[in-house]
């Protein structure tokens, strides 16, 4: 408290504080002087033995200040004032560092956004949900099929290392009056899934254990928030009102609270029910009791004292149990427990992965950034050589020098923190803007929040520090005498331009690479060969459910629609399909047994399923190896028939021949008629699997996907025929979700392509930062040496002569850093695309580094050969 | 062990500093004139040294200045005690009597 007075003098009043320390140690040293002549000396000798002893004026008066109330603070001012100052003095080079860190640490921030939106709070609106685990049977294939409703009810009731679990599927919903209905996605739960994710409703109730306890209860449905914004406008007495969904009156009994949006990474869901309304809903499902019906999804939270490795151990052997109590549909299964923003399958693994991986490339771009910025510091610090020498010599530590520089560089980083801040603000919310393509609802909750600013705070903090230090060191170790006598340390800083031109070239070889290796692959899940043909087809999705039609019904309204569909004209095939291949929710993984192949072990050989009609395979342009296809709809007399795959011939026949070989498939028998090429089923880049096609014939549904094939181009033209067609036959039937094979295949790249977006993007930018930053160098290399390539062009050396040094002496140090990294993406490309080198992106990338790097050195080079020696020498 | 011993030489600069202002108020040069003579020439104060301690005295208020003549007419700043600079010069003086002869009982000690 005493000091309070001192300190606001000290740092309010300081000119006068000063003035009187200036008066008070010169009478001090006129005092001495008095006395030493006192004793016999002269008045000449008399005051240089006063200053002597006294040590020096302005020494003493910094002993003082240092010894001053409120020292720290006022330094600090001093020092953010010269910073300032400093910065004004260079405006360029400060707007440049700033700038580019700006960019480094938004797009970093960007990333961390998406990160802690689909990492650390992957369901937004429940808490702790980077922490959900997904409870996940393994099938010995290496696939992920899910958990059936009796499994999960088995599951819930033996797990004890999680407090508790819940099922929960995924199911589109046709909500409205018959005609007007439109498609909806919702999700159908275990009774316990609100209670389990700890939400409070934000009208009425949600769902409860009771509601889902048995079959035939209440039908009762909740619906999100958005949901009834949007088609209640919020109003509070929505609780009690009827909602038609798939043709079922459903009473709404609450509101889901207001950011949640479902348990499917991504995916905005409007509508939950519960599980056992399963047989109202979907006619004819027998889903509650099918053990081989896995379409559910299990997830949980572990007990507070179960680690994850026990809960796995003890899912595993539940597993197992299982498999040995029905080996039919449970048997060679192993049980994982993963965190539930690391999905087994489908988009969003890959979205996951990739994101770390691109934070990772981030931080290494920063890393160039303040490489960068280091280098233009260091460029800056040897032309201020002579003022911080002055320094140095009238009595500055070195601990205060580094404190000066030190001010400068986090000012400058703080200022780049501020600005990468606002781009986080802008890449957030340009990214979350997607582009919807028909009614697959995809929605981010990403934004910056505390989490974001904070990070964007520490990594301004930390560059500062990264690219600070180097300078500031080096500064601060400077021989006052040598420089002041002119003896220029250019030594020092030569050397750490160079290996940081050297790093850089490396960071950005790294990051280029990467960046195109990425972006290659996305074009290359648009442009591989996925088995059939995907240009030219048009898809559209119809459901009969509600109209209590049965299996005979079902089969006359297929046949005659696609008669009707293959009579338009410019039709050249079509078809209908239980399922589209690479669909996000993948195809149903069956077991059968090949008569004549005993399987390996106890348990029985597995497959996908899909069930399509007649001219199936001719509309997707998958060739025939064998036999021929399905025989007509109608026909009444032919046995069940299947086609399959060439994997599941090579797998399960072996080498004899599959022609007229049964099948034996969820209890029935079908004969093999034909054998067709493998395509493509669930992702890109699979494995080769097994599969059977039912005909729609044997096993008609009540849904289906039309396939309609068409000159490519044109079959976009086709969509409203298709919905006249459906009307002409069932005037309250509607068609959903009509789209390009094309389309349906982009809709699921759709989270691949983000990352490839990004990178598109960041590519060039890099490409810039690393052009700035060999610039910086090659620059400020050249001032130093102004008087060295003055003495030689005056000697006689050609500008061309030096010039073709200085850009040499670079592209020397730059080729050896690009090497580096060449060898580290090389390792990269290795772990990532398993072994294919890409020789366009391994060539193309360096020669455009090396372009780049050549014209960064050459402009101030042609500079330096331009000097006038007499100028220049006349400087020195 | 430096910090422990800048602690013991500040504390033994404070407590000198203290001691030869007790008669009467006196400028630098004398001060440190004053403890040459007092501690018999064993303590030469530096002005790097007594500056920064007067300072930090008069800011923890133990010592008041102000602008005086000096016997030979010239202007000087002179400090002289205040009355939390008398308290403290007690406190110390019987915390320096008490380290002096524990020492001397631990350097005597066989």
């Amino acid at each position: 408290m005493r000091r309070l007075g001192p300190l606001w003098r000290n740092l309010f009043r300081k000119k006068q504080v000063d003035a009187d320390l200036d008066a008070e140690v010169r009478s001090y040293l006129d005092l001495l002087q008095d006395e030493k002549a006192h004793r016999g000396s002269d008045a000449h000798s008399a005051r240089r033995e006063a200053l002597l002893e006294l040590g020096g004026i302005e020494q003493v008066k910094e002993s003082v200040r240092d010894a001053r109330a409120g020292r720290l603070l006022e330094s600090m001012a001093a020092d953010l004032r010269h910073a300032w100052r400093t910065f004004r003095k260079i405006p360029l080079t400060a707007a440049v560092i700033a700038g580019s860190l700006g960019v480094g640490i938004g797009v970093n921030t960007t990333v961390f956004s998406w990160i802690q939106a689909v990492i650390f709070e992957p369901l937004p609106g429940v808490a702790r949900s980077g922490d959900l685990q997904r409870v996940e049977p393994r099938a010995d294939t290496g696939s992920y099929p899910g958990v059936s409703w009796p499994d999960y009810q088995d599951l819930q009731r033996s797990l004890k290392s999680f407090r508790d679990v819940f099922a929960v599927r995924m199911v589109p919903f046709y909500v409205g009056e018959t005609g007007r209905t439109e498609r909806i996605t919702g999700q159908m739960v275990s009774g316990n899934y609100f209670s389990v994710l700890g939400l409070s409703p934000a009208q009425g109730r949600l769902i409860q254990p009771e509601d889902g306890a048995r079959v035939g209860a209440a039908p009762v449905v909740v619906i999100s928030y958005e949901f009834w914004q949007q088609r209640f406008r919020g109003s509070p007495d929505v609780v009690g009102h009827n909602l038609r969904v798939n043709d079922r009156p459903l009473t709404i009994i609450g509101v889901a609270p207001p950011r949640f949006q479902g348990t499917d990474l991504g995916l905005n869901v409007s509508l939950w029910t519960p599980a056992t309304l399963a047989p109202l809903l979907l006619t004819g499902t027998t889903e509650l009791a099918d053990r081989s019906q896995r379409g559910y999804n299990v997830m949980g939270w572990l007990a507070p004292e179960a680690s994850r490795a026990a809960a796995e151990s003890e899912l595993d052997r539940t597993i197992r149990q299982l498999g040995q109590l029905y080996p039919e549909t449970n048997g060679r299964m192993r049980g994982e427990v993963m965190p539930f923003w690391r999905p087994p399958n489908g988009p969003q693994r890959m979205l996951a992965r990739s994101l770390g991986l691109m934070q990772g490339l981030m931080f290494l771009l920063l890393l160039a950034v303040c490489g960068n910025a280091a280098n233009l510091m260091l460029a800056r610090s040897s032309r201020r050589q002579r003022e911080i020498g002055i320094r140095l010599a009238i009595g500055a530590g070195p601990g205060r020098i580094i404190r000066l520089v030190l001010t400068e560089n986090l000012l400058l980083a703080l200022l780049g923190a501020g600005l990468g801040w606002l781009v986080a603000i802008w890449g957030t919310d340009a990214l979350r803007v997607v582009p919807m393509i028909s009614t697959f609802p995809i929605r981010f909750q990403t934004r910056v929040g505390l989490s974001g600013s904070v990070f964007t705070m520490a990594l301004g903090l930390l560059c500062g520090l990264i690219f600070g230090v180097s300078p500031a060191v080096a500064l601060a170790r400077l021989d006052p005498q040598s420089v002041l006598h002119g003896l220029s340390g250019a030594g020092f800083r030569s050397r750490l331009g160079r290996a940081l031109i050297g790093t850089q070239a490396a960071l950005a070889i790294v990051v280029l690479i990467s960046a195109a290796l990425f972006f290659r692959s996305f074009r290359e899940t648009q442009n591989a060969d996925p088995g059939f043909v995907r240009d030219g087809l048009l898809l559209a999705n119809y459901n009969l459910t509600g109209r209590g039609g049965d299996g005979n019904a079902a089969r006359r309204f297929a046949a005659n629609l696609l008669e009707r569909v293959r009579a338009l004209p410019g039709v050249q095939g079509a078809a209908i399909a239980g399922s589209v291949p690479l669909d996000i929710h993948g195809m149903p993984l069956m077991s059968l047994q090949v008569k004549g192949h005993a399987p390996a072990e106890a348990a029985p050989d597995r497959g996908l399923m899909n069930t399509v009609t007649p001219g199936y395979f001719a509309t997707m342009k998958i060739p025939f190896r064998a036999g021929r296809d399905f025989t007509d709809l109608n026909d009444s007399d032919a046995p069940a028939q299947a086609i399959v795959n060439e994997e599941f011939v090579r797998r399960f026949v072996r080498s004899s021949q599959a022609i007229g070989r049964a099948v034996t498939a969820r209890g029935r028998s079908y004969l093999i008629v034909g054998v067709v090429r493998n395509s493509v089923y669930e992702a890109f880049g699979e494995p080769a699997i097994p599969m059977l096609y039912r005909s729609y014939r044997d096993a008609p549904r009540l849904g289906g996907e039309i396939h309609v094939r068409a000159r490519p181009g044109s079959e976009t033209l086709l969509g409203s025929d298709l919905r006249r067609i459906a009307r002409e036959l069932d005037p309250t039937l509607d068609l959903y979700d009509i789209r390009t094979m094309n389309e349906h295949i982009d809709r699921n790249a759709f989270l691949r392509s983000i990352p490839a977006r990004i990178f598109a993007v960041l590519g060039p930018l890099l490409l810039a930062l690393a052009a700035i930053g060999i610039y910086a160098v090659v620059a400020s290399s050249v001032a130093q040496r102004t008087g060295e390539i003055a003495v030689r062009l005056a000697l006689g050396a050609t500008a061309r002569h030096v010039i073709g040094q200085i850009v040499r002496e670079t592209l020397r140090v730059v080729s050896v850093g690009a090497l580096i990294g060449w060898l580290a993406s090389l390792l990269v490309d290795l772990h990532l695309a398993g072994g294919v080198i890409y020789l366009p992106v391994f060539v193309g990338v360096p020669a455009i580094l090396f372009m780049v790097a050549a014209l960064a050195c050459w402009l101030p080079a042609y500079r330096a050969g331009r000097t006038d020696p007499m100028i220049a020498l006349r400087q020195e | 062990m430096p910090s422990s011993s800048v602690n013991l030489l500040q504390g033994t600069l404070d407590l000198l500093i203290l001691k030869s202002l007790v008669l009467e108020p006196m400028h630098g040069l004398a001060i440190s004139r004053r403890i040459e003579q007092i501690t018999a020439g064993t303590f030469q104060v530096k002005p790097g040294s007594l500056f920064p301690a007067l300072h930090r005295m008069e800011e923890a208020g133990w010592l008041a200045s102000s602008w005086g003549e000096s016997e030979n007419n010239r202007r000087a700043k002179y400090y002289q005690l205040t009355k939390a600079g008398r308290r403290q010069l007690e406190v110390e003086a019987a915390q320096w009597s008490r380290i002096s002869v524990a020492m001397a009982r631990a350097l005597e000690a066989s």
